[in-house]
């Protein structure tokens, strides 16, 4: 296997109104090895989501060549791409998207329902994830009776109960105080150091940013530059 | 029947079966999803519950009009009439004619004669009871023998008339919507008073829409001399119904039409038939105004759960599920609406009102008969429509793009 987790050659994207083309993301190319902790930053506009969209498979390329997890996703129609994300992807959101008429166990096994598992191992896995998190005991409340750390923290379980290689994360403190958003980030550091995700996150927030080994610029379409993190925070040990 | 209209949608159906069975998304999410938005939910269940109802109870109507023609005919009797006659109340019959097939070797016998009636049928205008004027009533002469043929009459409450006297008996289901007939009352007709003796009960067949009265007196009055309208007969046997019905058709003295009493009321029971037509046309439109009840509501649901239907894409999902997903929400959604309407429609089953037979032009009483497989019907319609009305809010859910979805 190789041990390169995102590997991206000459992507562009450009999307069209109309007859005139305007172009979001030209001539990208970034490798980003299996383990790595990478953020994405960038002035509003400058395509960091549509970047980090292109590499979870949810949107396709103009042009370039895109392989991610060790598949190339150029040639993947709709249905494959999503059996391919639904393997190889976990999703963190900003607001969460948690289902609201799901609870919290419910809205943890939506990616398993995909794979073919058993009902007792698909409970053995999403009792796992929720160990994780720390949110065993609030797994049979829906998402309006958490908090919203608890939500994050319930969307952080989504991302890893089926155990996807990567792991993108788009603006994961954005909605979320201090305190939690420093307990979602040692989460997300806990999931790239002990069980070695990939860790791809987009973020405005310099202190989220911090977290990460490398920092990716984006300025108006194009990697500007690429930073490696050195003082990153001591964080404490996490809750489990 | 609406089984029929399953057909060419079955591939659709089977798909979604499938769907359902091996479906990565449990129908419980749609359970709940529809009562997240309640009132939307309520308002949709009622206007499908209503049309769902009125289908089942113009089934229900039709189908007690030939309830109480099929309860009236037997195998083994036999209605002879002139020809091309179709109803009694068209037909005559001499004297002579009814003397000869009175001889017929297969006219089957009781204790006390040949079971076999002359019978004459007259109409009259009687008062309706609720007081919107009158309806013309069948008035049925007959013998003692046609009283014995006709099994499903039982005498509650005074006693036959007797010959002579100008009496009637009137039956029990009548008193509910007409006056001045109840029992010890007279009425006017032929310029005569004729006296209600006693009141029957027709189980519920078209015997329950007619007055009896004794087939003599009823001569006398409209001076009918040697001309009754047509003959009954009860036959050994069922199996001798072919052979005596060509005797009636071929003997040169006869030349006479002979029914099967199932065949003949089996023609009359066509009564219902205007008013299905009518009733199909307004649940028909009622319908129209339902898919599109039902259309808006799940538009509204794909419109306000786009970001979740993003989210369920980005985890994986894929078109068709989410597709089937909403397809089943749309149905669960009818099919409750179904449900309701169908129980709502019990509320007629049983009720009894009347309706005037176009081929006879005199009312026959009936109940709404509200069966099991009507109600599975209306269920089924029901069903229908949640497939017509939520095809197209499902099928743009499934093809919202993903990234579009997240952002909204």
């Amino acid at each position: 296997m190789d041990d390169v987790s995102v590997r991206l050659r000459n992507l562009a994207k450009s999307y069209w109104r109309g007859s005139l083309e305007i172009p979001v993301l030209t001539g990208i190319d970034l490798e980003i090895p299996r383990g790595g902790y990478y953020a994405l930053m960038g002035p509003s506009g400058s395509g960091k989501t549509t970047l980090l969209n292109l590499i979870a498979g949810i949107d396709r390329p103009s042009g370039g060549e895109l392989e991610v997890c060790g598949h190339s996703l150029n040639g993947l129609n709709d249905d494959e791409l999503a059996g391919w994300r639904s393997r190889n992807v976990g999703f963190i959101f900003q607001n969460y998207n948690l289902v609201p008429v799901l609870n919290a166990y419910e809205n943890v096994e939506l990616p398993l329902l995909l794979q073919d598992l058993g009902r007792a191992e698909r409970r053995e896995r999403v009792l796992h994830a929720l160990s994780l998190v720390n949110l065993t005991d609030r797994m049979r409340n829906y998402p309006r009776q958490l908090s919203g750390g608890q939500e994050q923290r319930v969307a952080i379980a989504r991302a890893i109960v089926h155990d996807p290689e990567l792991i993108v994360a788009d603006e994961p403190t954005g909605a979320l105080d201090a305190k939690n958003a420093e307990e979602a980030l040692i989460l997300l550091e806990h999931l790239n150091q002990e069980l070695g995700k990939t860790i791809v996150l987009v973020t405005h927030d310099p202190k989220a940013a911090s977290h990460a080994r490398f920092q990716i610029h984006l300025e108006k379409g194009v990697l500007d530059r690429t930073v490696e993190v050195h003082d990153r925070p001591v964080l404490p040990r996490l809750l489990t | 029947m609406i089984w029929y209209l399953f057909v060419p949608l079955a591939p659709y159906l089977l798909w979604l079966l499938w769907a359902a069975a091996f479906h990565p998304l449990p129908l419980t999410y749609n359970w709940r999803s529809i009562w997240q938005r309640w009132a939307g939910t309520l308002s949709t269940v009622g206007a499908i519950a209503i049309v769902v109802m009125v289908f089942v109870v113009v089934l229900s109507m039709a189908q007690g009009v030939s309830k109480a023609y099929v309860r009236s005919g037997r195998d083994d009797q036999v209605i002879i009439m002139r020809q091309n006659a179709r109803v009694e109340m068209m037909s005559s019959l001499s004297l002579a004619q009814a003397r000869l097939i009175l001889t017929h070797p297969l006219i089957a016998r009781d204790g006390v004669g040949p079971l076999a009636t002359e019978d004459i049928i007259v109409s009259k205008q009687v008062a309706l009871a609720d007081g919107s004027g009158a309806m013309s009533v069948t008035v049925r002469g007959t013998t003692p023998a046609g009283i014995r043929m006709r099994s499903q009459v039982r005498m509650l409450q005074g006693r036959w008339f007797i010959p002579g006297l100008s009496e009637a008996v009137v039956p029990q289901k009548m008193l509910n919507r007409y006056t001045g007939v109840e029992l010890g009352r007279s009425f006017a007709m032929a310029g005569r008073s004729w006296k209600v003796v006693g009141i029957f009960d027709g189980d519920g067949s078209v015997y329950d829409s007619e007055i009896w009265t004794e087939v003599g007196d009823l001569r006398q009055a409209f001076r009918r001399y040697g001309n009754d309208s047509s003959m009954a007969v009860r036959l050994r046997s069922a199996a001798d119904v072919p052979s005596f019905i060509r005797d009636m058709e071929q003997d040169v003295r006869l030349k006479l039409e002979a029914k099967p009493e199932p065949a003949y009321f089996a023609d009359l029971g066509d009564a219902g038939r205007p008013m299905q037509v009518l009733g199909q046309i307004i649940t028909l439109i009622l319908t129209v105004g339902a898919v599109f009840a039902a259309m808006n509501t799940m538009y509204a649901t794909v419109a306000g759960r786009t970001p979740e239907i993003g989210t369920l894409r980005a985890l994986g999902f894929r078109r068709r599920e989410i597709l089937a997903s909403f397809q089943w929400e749309a149905i669960l959604l009818t099919a409750l609406g179904g449900l309701a309407g169908a129980g709502l429609s019990l509320l007629f089953n049983g009720i009894r009102t009347g309706t005037v037979n176009m081929n006879t032009w005199s009312d026959v009483s009936y109940a709404f008969s509200v069966t099991p497989d009507l109600m599975a019907q209306g269920v089924g319609f029901s069903i229908l429509m949640g497939i017509a009305g939520g095809f197209l809010p499902a099928w743009r859910a499934s093809r919202i793009p993903v990234t579009e979805a997240m952002r909204s």
